[in-house]
């Protein structure tokens, strides 16, 4: 990874122009903007991280990547996608009522976030004086969007060096039909500002459960404005690499029919928790699915959703898998869950939310100086629970986190 | 007073009254001022009938309809 | 029984040294008269200990006793520390605490000694009827399940010994185990997208128990009685929607709240007013609240039917913590904390707004 005159894919180094890529962001509620590279075991520190997104595009100036930011708001999901792996971009940096969210380049705390493994072009910010933080919000989004289209854009005429094919919903690949139909639930947080999810372009509030095809996802067909609970949200680069998709694709035609990916919104109130989760159940049962993987983002609040889906699905015939993490106490007693289902009984964990982690010192932070969660310098060694930690119990299965019995001591 | 009613009865809480929405316990922003005024008192009336109340375990009790 | 592996030093193995905890009742120092006697060590094991040794075998030897009076244990300050002091003199391998049965103050006396030898790193075990008061109090220590009553011996230590065995040999104890089992972060070799992908499949083909997350098992709670009238009674809000005074001068946190606070009413009999007080919560949107603070601490309504006689008093302050990641424990702690506060204070009803 380089910086350079001209953002270019030079052999294996990808080189960034720090001009071209503060132009991305030119908008009147950013002031200024910084762009930096942090790779996989440097002694750097990122906070108050708020969205990472993958590079990936469809052809110049983006193809249809990213429908309804940087491209038109048509279905995606077929054609060609460039993907440079093992990259992101990373915005970083204060929002009002974004939870701060660290991820280290090394150290025992790299390998827990996504972020611990990848290049990331760290894009830092100042707002624009008397800018409403909505608009600089919205600025960072399109900006990282299509600065990540930009990235991958350089490598559109390079040698790829894997391909992977993907049928899509309508096509015949030959599967045995009398594999068992399995599809991802995906629960996306719709709480309003700072802490919503978009579907092609439009925050997804209020919606009612749609089935999409994975595919959609690889184009980046759902994008995260959520910057609440920093281990248990799902940022941009997470959906472009949905867990439970790649999971089910990779069995699918030996152990099972992968069938897509319904999204839901994660309404504030029961009521609308239980039509969303009985309508889910519905679409899933009418696409002919035997089972589904139940994903969430956010709390508590969100377990209320995986219940109900659960419960729902299991109601119509389908077998459920709920993806929860635990919040079970630094010691590990307290009850794992807030809102357990009640006739599912299937979880996989995503890991302990209270563990507690000791971080070693950094040489260098980017996002900010200070960890405002315990008011020292960001570089500082410092001991953090598993909850802030980016991503690391993503709820879409990204991580290895898990909880187990104890053994005494 | 909360919105998801499962998780308190879940946690044995004895006496419940469902709201209308996890961010307002106490308010519904999609009525004008003065509706939302009488949507908290009627909330608090059942909050006070409720411990006024014998209970075995949880109940719910909820606020009644607008007349 | 049979020894455990891997305790070998050299060539030979070591036998584990066992130190039994009992009431005073069951180590034959008298009944309820003798309740207040302080701890005492005794060389090998005392009663119910001598079956517990037949039981564990070779390779294990009780090498002392401590019995301690139940009051004494359950009521004064370090009871369960000075107990295991007594115990570390014999330097021991493993503790083991009760049967308790379903005494409360032995049964609170054996959870407390186990959570305190497990505090300086020393293997333990304990044994109570999973309906024993006390059973809680272990933390993260392996309990298990004894009978009713002191009937019940011969078979409570049938179970008991086995999980000596395990507690020694570092293993987990499964077979009769009452109480929390802690859950302990790991990292497997599988994500967790892989790891539900295969616990589908093993349920559409007919494995319905296979789980990661075991089922959680809450209190009930005994509901306080009816307030007779509560145009006169004295009632109080309270909440864990984190609406604090506007600067939040006292930190409370937004997610994982360690404390909890309380704030004066100032608002003139007016209601809150905007501006002046916001909410800290990180689990929802605080927009709303913001806007209008009553939509989490309803004082205007409340100043309005205390105004029409529906409310008695209004007591003169709230009670606020964010319940956005609370750990059970802490939510817990601060229930039983504000419910003493408020009686103390002559409130005889909370209502609690909840997001």
């Amino acid at each position: 990874m380089a910086l350079g005159r001209e953002t270019k894919l030079d052999g294996v180094t990808l080189v960034v122009d720090p001009a071209e890529a503060a132009g991305a962001f030119a908008d009147p509620a950013l002031a200024a903007v910084r762009v930096g590279w942090a790779s996989p075991g440097e002694p750097v520190r990122l906070v108050k991280i708020l969205d990472a997104v993958e590079p990936r595009t469809k052809g110049p100036g983006g193809g249809g990547i990213f429908p309804g930011f940087l491209g038109p708001a048509l279905p995606q999901g077929t054609g060609t996608t460039t993907v440079v792996a093992g990259v992101a971009v990373v915005v970083a940096g204060h929002l009002p009522r974004a939870q701060e969210a660290v991820a280290d380049m090394a150290g025992p705390a790299a390998e827990l976030s996504p972020l611990g493994s990848t290049h990331n072009l760290v894009v830092e910010f100042t707002p624009a004086a008397g800018a409403p933080w909505e608009a600089v919000d919205a600025a960072l989004r399109r900006g990282a969007l299509a600065l990540a289209a930009r990235l991958a854009e350089t490598a559109l005429d390079a040698e790829p060096e894997a391909v992977a094919t993907h049928p899509g919903a309508g096509d015949d690949d030959g599967a045995d039909p009398s594999l068992p139909r399995v599809g991802a639930v995906t629960n996306l947080q719709t709480q309003g500002a700072f802490k919503d999810v978009f579907v092609y372009g439009s925050s997804f509030a209020g919606s009612m459960p749609y089935l999409l095809d994975a595919n959609e996802l690889d184009d980046g067909a759902v994008v995260s404005g959520q910057f609440g609970h920093p281990s248990l949200k799902n940022p941009t680069w997470v959906h472009q690499n949905h867990p439970v998709a790649a999971a089910l694709r990779a069995r699918h035609g030996t152990d099972l029919a992968f069938a897509g990916v319904i999204v839901c919104p994660e309404p504030v109130d029961q009521a609308g928790k239980a039509l969303v989760s009985a309508a889910a159940a519905r679409v899933a049962a009418a696409a002919g699915w035997h089972g589904a993987v139940v994903t969430k983002e956010g709390g508590g609040n969100a377990d209320a959703d995986m219940a109900l889906k659960m419960d729902e699905l299991e109601a119509l015939g389908l077998s459920a898998v709920g993806l929860f993490a635990e919040m079970a106490g630094a010691d590990g007693t307290g009850p794992s869950l807030v809102v357990p289902p009640e006739r599912a009984t299937a979880m996989a964990s995503t890991g302990n939310y209270d563990q507690r982690l000791s971080l070693p010192a950094m040489e260098r932070a980017l996002g900010g100086d200070t960890l405002a969660l315990v008011g020292r310098p960001a570089v500082d060694a410092v001991e953090l629970p598993a909850a802030v930690l980016f991503a690391s119990l993503s709820p879409l299965g990204w991580g290895r986190l898990t909880c187990g019995e104890s053994v005494p001591v | 007073m909360c919105n998801l009613v499962s998780i308190a009865r879940r946690v044995g809480a004895p006496r419940i009254v469902p709201t209308r929405g996890i961010p307002w316990p106490a308010g519904d922003p999609s009525l004008p001022p003065a509706q939302e005024a009488d949507w908290r008192e009627r909330l608090l009336r059942t909050a006070l009938a409720a411990v006024a109340t014998h209970v075995e375990g949880p109940t719910v009790f909820e606020v009644a309809a607008d007349e | 029984m049979t020894a455990p592996e891997g305790r070998s030093v050299g060539a030979a193995s070591v036998t584990v040294r066992v130190v039994h905890y009992l009431n005073q009742f069951f180590a034959g120092a008298g009944g309820e008269d003798a309740a207040g006697s302080p701890p005492a060590r005794h060389d090998g094991p005392v009663g119910p200990g001598r079956r517990l040794a037949q039981l564990l075998g070779d390779g294990f030897e009780v090498v002392a006793t401590v019995s301690c009076g139940d009051d004494w244990a359950a009521t004064t300050p370090g009871a369960a520390d000075a107990i295991v002091d007594l115990a570390a003199e014999a330097a021991p391998d493993v503790v083991v605490a009760g049967p308790a049965f379903t005494s409360g103050r032995y049964g609170l006396a054996c959870a407390r000694v186990v959570a305190a030898a497990a505090a300086r790193g020393l293997p333990a075990v304990a044994s109570m009827h999973e309906d024993n008061p006390g059973l809680d109090e272990a933390g993260a220590v392996p309990v298990v399940a004894s009978g009713p009553v002191a009937r019940h011996m011969a078979a409570s230590l049938d179970a008991l010994a086995p999980a000596v065995v395990a507690v020694a040999a570092g293993q987990p104890v499964v077979e009769h185990r009452i109480g929390k089992v802690p859950r302990v972060a790991k990292l497997s070799r599988y994500n967790a997208a892989e790891r539900a992908v295969h616990l589908l499949l093993a349920r559409l083909h007919g494995d319905t128990a296979a789980t990661e997350v075991p089922l959680p098992r809450f209190d009930s709670v005994t509901p306080a009685a009816p307030v007779a009238d509560p145009g006169h009674a004295l009632v109080a809000l309270v909440t864990e929607g984190g609406l604090v005074p506007d600067a939040n001068p006292d930190q409370l946190e937004s997610a994982r709240a360690t404390k909890w606070l309380r704030y004066g009413f100032d608002d003139h009999g007016r209601g809150l007013a905007p501006g002046r007080y916001r909410s800290v919560h990180g689990g929802f949107s605080t927009v709303a609240a913001n806007e209008d603070p009553n939509r989490i601490v309803p004082l205007d309504a409340a100043r309005r039917l205390v105004d029409q006689g529906a409310i008695g008093r209004l007591h003169g302050e709230w009670l606020v913590t964010t319940g956005n990641g609370t750990s059970v424990g802490n939510a817990r702690r601060f229930g039983v904390e504000w419910a003493g506060e408020l009686r103390r204070l002559g409130v005889q009803a909370a209502l609690l707004t909840a997001t």
